[in-house]
């Protein structure tokens, strides 16, 4: 091989050459810990090159996730070729755009169907934290509903901020080692269609940002509580 | 050209405008039906429920009518050859809070005459109640149930009122209403639950459902003129 090519470059990044002799390896002092890390290497390897997204587009969000999709930022150079439109087949939820409580179960249902190993992109401010609309429709944030990976932000983002985030997804599944599947697949059927949050962690989560509307904190007041309007105010 | 065009823009001009303690948006008032034949032949031919008259925006007519014979008028300007409002644009309501009347809006158009009017009718708020006119316009179908949905307005004989935005067991209320706080009633916690508790198959009927089907088999929509007759 001459310098530089790509078999150079495999060899100088494959880790745990060497031997063991400071931890002990499988096979006793001395042995090579070459087995379990390569199968490590090479998983990861390849699912972070082959990530197919399923795209859960709902508003302007979806319209610059198109965009990373296509030839100007192409996607496809990162490992996304394929655009999966059925959850069966796919590995990152990308939710891009605001999502209603109406459509809350079909988000859940889209993810319980997504089988393991799976990732999760909140794409945007709205799906991230239910952005401007802090409203009686508007779940705050998905990460009430489902396990999110990476949060991108921006209004909409722009498509580096995509491909940036969909990368730090790569980085994740680099360090992925098989010695801890079941924690980072760890997964309770019994939670499936449940919230992923808690009472607690959902009133943290959805707090409103300042006050404009003159409504307590977190909007349970009784009905008819509500401070009267100025008169002069009125239409 | 320039001068037909702005006539009667003096209200647009000064700005939106507070009409302070007054609890009639129409006033009572009646602006000069002048150019607008249906209003006049309205008032001549229902004086008596005809209950004001404005006009808007330079070109946009407004009448106020007896919400009781709301479906009598409707169906007599869709009707006469003179007018044939054949296009119902929109129907909508207002709520303009402190217990003053919601007032539900019919927008309609003359694709004949190439001719607007818009029909209001006010409603108390303990009888949020008014006819249905499914019957003239089919396209009325989805906006009364929108209307319905979203102000809690009851139309009498509309083949098929359900929610349409909200979901289908929604039980916090009527979101547009003044009375409406703007998170929802329920805490965002219950709000969650109840959303992930929700079956997305229950928000339509059996027919909806159809639609994804083969077409030579579905069974038409109930409320649809075809469907029913």
């Amino acid at each position: 091989m001459e310098e530089g090519g790509a078999r150079m470059g495999l060899k100088d990044a494959l880790p745990g050459g060497g031997t063991s002799s400071v931890t002990g390896g499988m096979f006793g002092d001395g042995s090579p810990t070459f087995l379990t890390s390569k199968i490590d290497w090479i998983i990861n390897w390849s699912r972070r090159n082959s990530l197919w997204p399923m795209p859960f587009g709902t508003a302007c969000c979806a319209i610059e996730m198109m965009a990373s999709a296509a030839s100007n930022y192409d996607l496809a150079r990162f490992g996304m070729e394929r655009m999966s439109f059925s959850p069966r087949q796919a590995d990152v939820l990308i939710c891009a755009g605001r999502v209603p409580y109406k459509l809350a179960p079909v988000l859940r249902r889209i993810w319980d169907q997504m089988p393991q190993p799976k990732w999760c992109v909140s794409m945007g401010a709205c799906a991230s934290s239910g952005g401007v609309f802090d409203v009686y429709s508007m779940v705050q944030g998905i990460d009430t509903i489902i396990p999110v990976d990476v949060y991108v932000p921006g209004c909409p983002p722009r498509p580096e901020g995509l491909i940036y985030g969909l990368m730090m997804i790569q980085e994740k599944i680099r360090e992925e080692s098989l010695s801890r599947h079941f924690e980072h697949r760890a997964e309770d059927p019994s939670s499936v269609a449940r919230p992923h949050a808690n009472d607690a962690q959902v009133i943290g989560l959805t707090g409103p940002f300042g006050n404009s509307t003159q409504q307590e904190e977190l909007s349970n007041k009784e009905p008819g509580t509500r401070g009267e309007l100025p008169e002069e105010l009125l239409p | 050209m320039l001068d037909e065009t702005k006539t009667g823009l003096d209200t647009v001009e000064g700005g939106p405008q507070l009409s302070g303690k007054s609890t009639d948006s129409s006033g009572g008032k009646m602006d000069d039906p002048d150019g607008h034949p249906s209003v006049i032949a309205l008032l001549s031919q229902f004086g008596d429920a005809v209950s004001g008259h404005r006009v808007f925006a330079g070109t946009q007519h407004v009448v106020w009518i007896d919400s009781a014979c709301n479906l009598e008028i409707l169906r007599w300007l869709r009707e006469q050859q003179d007018h044939q409002y054949d296009m119902i644009s929109d129907i909508t309501a207002v709520d303009y809070g402190a217990g003053r009347p919601i007032e539900v809006v019919y927008q309609l158009f003359s694709t004949v005459y190439k001719r607007a009017l818009r029909v209001r009718c006010k409603l108390p708020l303990d009888g949020l109640e008014i006819d249905s006119i499914v019957e003239l316009w089919s396209a009325a179908n989805w906006l009364e149930r929108e209307v319905y949905d979203l102000f809690g307005v009851t139309f009498r004989k509309h083949p098929d009122l359900r929610r349409i935005l909200m979901p289908h067991d929604y039980e916090e209320g009527h979101p547009l209403r003044k009375d409406f706080p703007l998170r929802g009633r329920f805490s965002r916690a219950e709000q969650t639950r109840r959303a992930l508790d929700q079956s997305v198959e229950h928000s339509y009927i059996a027919e909806e459902m159809d639609l994804g089907r083969d077409p030579q088999q579905a069974t038409p929509i109930i409320g649809t003129k075809d469907g029913d007759e």
